[in-house]
């Protein structure tokens, strides 16, 4: 007996091509209809830096930006991102690979336990600092407000969103 | 001197673990993947309490890309796994006990495939009645979920007279105390890769808080002897003991040995929630009594744990909560009687704290009423009350003499949030709806497993090949900073360089049985570990060294990079011209046990952290919603081995008791979970947490104390909880006694005349 003969069996298996820019790279993939973007990243091409966790759009853990905009990768499906540019944590940082100023702010404050929120924090404040270079401790809060961590209790990461913010102030 | 980057100068390091967070480039063992692996599902009973007449797998089997589909038959071993009482099934034969329990389990091609393949799996149900309220389980005539009746574990403590005792009281408090069904909510929910090798062996990648258990426990299951069997266990997104007993790995294990390829298994957040273990909700009732001056006189407590379907280490925090319902304080009187019960509810288990945070929201909420009917104020009563350096512990064991009940609550009363309470409350700041104000509480928390539990420890440090000296620890690296500690004492200790290290924990078959990373107890044992190997392996070193240099040992001194003479500067020798020098490799190894108190009480402690909290809270009476605006807490626990670890320890559980104390339960109805992911069951976000955490901690130990740091993994999550009930008593005169707070009992009609008033004025 074949799947496909099986009342029920998984649909949304059709391919289609899927042209897109993942971390400055152009790419072309075959992807599955119902495949999200996070599934894509992870299984296909080994960007694991993107995690997965409650998957409904509310942690934060796949934060990826699409175009420059913080999206959750969990909740954007893969055909949505056609003729997008997708830069995940792996595509964050200096084409030198050195560190952005924001991982800099990270590691060096602590901002991180466990770190698997980390990548996804990381993508929220740089898309904060790249649209309000000087934000309010309000603007922070409210950026990071769907990125959730469960072993800081946020202390290093609202001192390493600082020190971003004040690198940037002394050397725009 | 409060904890901060400021403070603690140079030895705020970056973290050994931090580069490969901070640029995603760290896989988490969940990240794995392999060559030909197949995809693992668990098909889950959906009924919280029902007989298993019939499971057909013939379907799933016939699946194409299937490639096995496994039942309780397919079990080669014990069909059982627990850390402390196997009685969990891999895979229910004939009963199901809550809505997690596992029935079958497919690994197949895909991930869609084998989800597909677990609705091809026929079970059919008998539907039995439900037993969702522990303390009608312990009823005569309640269903049984086990044979042997539906209570788990008893514990009890007496000393005294209880009924003279309150004879002889003044003043009595009586209150009833509920607390929530709290989630670990690690952000890396349960998996791993499991694969299996040529030469047969099988290697389980999988996070755990102890491998050497889970091997045991695996070999039960498999039939597999321990050696056959490696577990790889770190790096972990998170646990807070939610990860120690074993949860996907039977499943992945005996896939992979029956397909004979790799096999991953990844929950998903609703597979996390329903099979995952939570913090036993508890129902704690306390009486309580002083006589005229406030003196503490008698303490009665009973409580009921709800421990789930099965019985995890439901026992053992019972004992916990046992001990630390008692507290800091002295009393001549007093009974304890607390049940651990059986239910078709969610799994309950470890979790940071180990029963210790229902116990004390429950205590200090007695102190502060019967401050209350005294007139006076609460934290003089504890002073009042406290127990004294040479005091037993609170069982009447021994314990190591320790000031910290003293110090923290020293620390605390001249903390400036503390002093605040008593300036004048400017109230014309605000708006009228909105109420602040300031409470405390302390406690003492004990470290390690405790009497009569094996509590291993130990270590090994050597001089590899290559020069680089190794710590190797059987302990896990779950985000609390382990590795960062362990680089910074082997730093501080032997003067080694951060590039002379390599650390290797996590691999069973690379690093000794140090015990569990469990109990605040690693950075203890860890130190203790260091301190044993310290003088043995730095003399085996300048020995071999001295031989090679033509000097004398003792002229000579380990440092960054290799040997040094004592008296200059220059580097003599790299541990690399040392590690290619003929001769055995230099080695050392320690194993001793987590020291234990002289008592023969099950589960006493002998270590203890104390903490004080001060918190400052913003009560909405519109919306009945606490807002945390300060905290402040002290923390008795040696010296500080870490500062940004310990710093991150303290917040990171204020943070979780944040929770426990305002949104999260994870609402059970019928047996079946009403949260089923973030949207519904709130942790705290960052716009919870604003205003400040200072983090005061006390390093000092009494003169002659050999027993080093204390753990802090715990402690910061155990007394913010009561010290926000207080301040909410303290703004708006209401008692709290069940926690999450409803916002619905600090909501006041009055609040709503003067928002209506303030709106009509605009």
């Amino acid at each position: 007996m074949s799947k496909h003969e099986m009342l029920g069996a998984p649909r949304g298996a059709e391919q289609s091509e899927l042209a897109c820019t993942i971390n400055g790279e152009e790419m072309k993939l075959e992807v599955a209809g119902a495949r999200r973007l996070l599934s894509v990243l992870r299984d296909d091409l080994a960007l694991t830096g993107t995690k997965r966790s409650c998957e409904i759009g509310r942690c934060g853990a796949c934060m990826v930006l699409v175009d420059g905009k913080p999206i959750n990768a969990c909740l954007t499906m893969a055909y949505q991102c056609a003729g997008k540019q997708i830069t995940t944590i792996e595509g964050i940082g200096a084409a030198d690979g050195g560190m952005d100023p924001v991982q800099r702010a990270f590691l060096e404050e602590g901002g991180f336990q466990c770190g698997y929120c980390t990548p996804g924090m990381i993508i929220s404040v740089k898309a904060l600092l790249d649209r309000s270079p000087d934000p309010s401790e309000e603007e922070v809060e409210e950026a990071l407000s769907g990125n959730i961590c469960r072993c800081t209790g946020y202390g290093g990461i609202k001192r390493a969103a600082q020190r971003a913010i004040e690198w940037r102030r002394e050397a725009p | 001197m409060l904890l901060n980057r400021e403070s603690s100068g140079k030895r705020w390091r970056i973290r050994p673990d931090g580069l490969g967070k901070v640029t995603g480039r760290l896989a988490y063992l969940t990240d794995m993947s392999a060559a030909g692996m197949l995809y693992g599902r668990v098909l889950r009973s959906p009924y919280p309490h029902a007989l298993i007449l019939s499971i057909c797998t013939e379907k799933a089997q016939q699946l194409e890309g299937v490639h096995a589909v496994l039942t309780h038959l397919d079990v080669p071993g014990l069909n059982r796994y627990g850390i402390a009482h196997q009685d969990q099934p891999v895979f229910c034969e004939n009963k199901v006990r809550y809505v997690g329990d596992a029935v079958a389990a497919v690994a197949a091609e895909t991930a869609e495939l084998a989800e597909y393949a677990l609705t091809l799996i026929e079970v059919d149900y008998e539907l039995l009645p439900i037993v969702d309220d522990a303390e009608l389980a312990l009823l005569q005539d309640a269903p049984l979920l086990h044979p042997q009746g539906n209570l788990l574990h008893r514990s009890q403590f007496n000393r005294g007279q209880l009924g003279s005792g309150f004879a002889a009281c003044t003043h009595i408090v009586e209150d009833t105390y509920f607390t929530p069904r709290q989630m670990h909510t690690y952000m890396e929910t349960e998996g791993g890769l499991f694969v299996p090798e040529e030469d047969g062996r099988l290697t389980v990648y999988s996070p755990t808080q102890h491998g050497f258990m889970d091997r045991l426990q695996l070999s039960r299951i498999t039939a597999m002897k321990q050696e056959r069997i490696r577990i790889v266990s770190s790096p972990i997104g998170g646990s807070f003991g939610g990860k120690d007993e074993l949860n996907v790995q039977p499943y992945g294990a005996l896939l992979a040995l029956k397909t004979n390829r790799p096999v991953k298994l990844h929950h998903s957040r609703w597979e996390s929630v329903r099979a995952g273990l939570k913090r036993h909700p508890m129902k704690i009732s306390m009486k309580t009594g002083t006589d005229a001056s406030g003196h503490l006189l008698a303490h009665q407590v009973r409580i009921i744990a709800d421990t789930g379907a099965y019985a995890t280490l439901g026992a053992e925090v019972l004992n916990f909560a046992v001990e630390h319902v008692l507290g800091p304080y002295r009393y001549d009187h007093v009974k304890v009687d607390g049940y651990s019960v059986y239910t078709n509810n969610g799994m309950s288990g470890e979790f940071r704290g180990f029963g210790g945070n229902q116990a004390i929201f429950a205590l200090e909420g007695q102190l502060d009423r019967l401050a209350e009917k005294l007139g006076m104020d609460p934290w003089e009563l504890r002073r009042m009350n406290m127990r004294m350096p040479d005091d037993p512990g609170p069982f009447g064991q021994p314990i190591v003499v320790t000031e910290g009940a003293m110090q923290v609550w020293n620390a605390a009363e001249a903390s400036g949030l503390w002093q605040e309470r008593g300036m004048p409350n400017r109230e014309e700041e605000r708006e009228p709806w909105i109420k602040v104000g300031i409470g405390s509480a302390f406690t003492m928390h004990g470290g390690g497993l405790g009497v009569g539990i094996p509590d291993p420890a130990g270590g090994r440090l050597l001089l590899a090949a290559d020069g680089c000296i190794e710590a190797i620890f059987g302990y896990e690296e779950f985000g609390q900073g382990l590795l960062a500690t362990l680089a910074l004492m082997l730093i501080e200790q032997f003067g080694l360089a951060e590039s002379d290290i390599r650390m290797i924990i996590g691999d069973t078959d690379l690093v000794p049985d140090s015990g569990s990373t469990t109990a605040s107890r690693a950075t203890s044992m860890m130190w203790k570990t260091l301190q044993n190997l310290k003088a043995p392996f730095t003399s085996q070193l300048l020995e071999r060294a001295a031989e090679l240099l033509g000097k004398s040992a003792d002229k000579l001194a380990m440092g960054a990079g290799g040997i040094y003479e004592t008296a200059g500067d220059s580097l003599l020798l790299t541990y690399k011209e040392l590690a290619e020098a003929k001769g055995e490799r230099i080695s050392c190894s320690t194993a001793f046990q987590f020291p234990t108190s002289d008592t023969p009480r099950t589960g006493a402690h002998f270590l203890y952290t104390y903490a004080a909290v001060v918190v400052k809270v913003e009560i909405n009476q519109l919306t009945g919603r606490v807002r945390v605006l300060d905290q402040y807490h002290a923390v008795a626990a040696g010296p500080v081995m870490n500062p940004q670890g310990f710093l991150g320890q303290i917040e990171g559980g204020s943070s979780m008791a944040l929770g426990f104390a305002i949104t999260e339960d994870a609402v059970m109805q019928q047996g079946q979970y009403m949260t089923k992911n973030l949207d519904t069951y709130l942790v705290p976000t960052i716009v919870e947490h604003r205003g400040t955490v200072s983090v005061e901690p006390i390093e000092h130990l009494p003169h002659g104390d050999s027993f080093g740091p204390r753990g802090i993994g715990e402690v910061g999550s155990v007394t913010l909880a009561p010290a926000i009930a207080a301040a909410i008593h303290q703004a708006v005169g209401i008692r709290v006694t069940k926690l999450p707070i409803e916002p619905e009992l600090l909501q006041n009609d009055c609040a709503f005349a003067f928002a209506e008033e303030a709106v009509s004025k605009r």
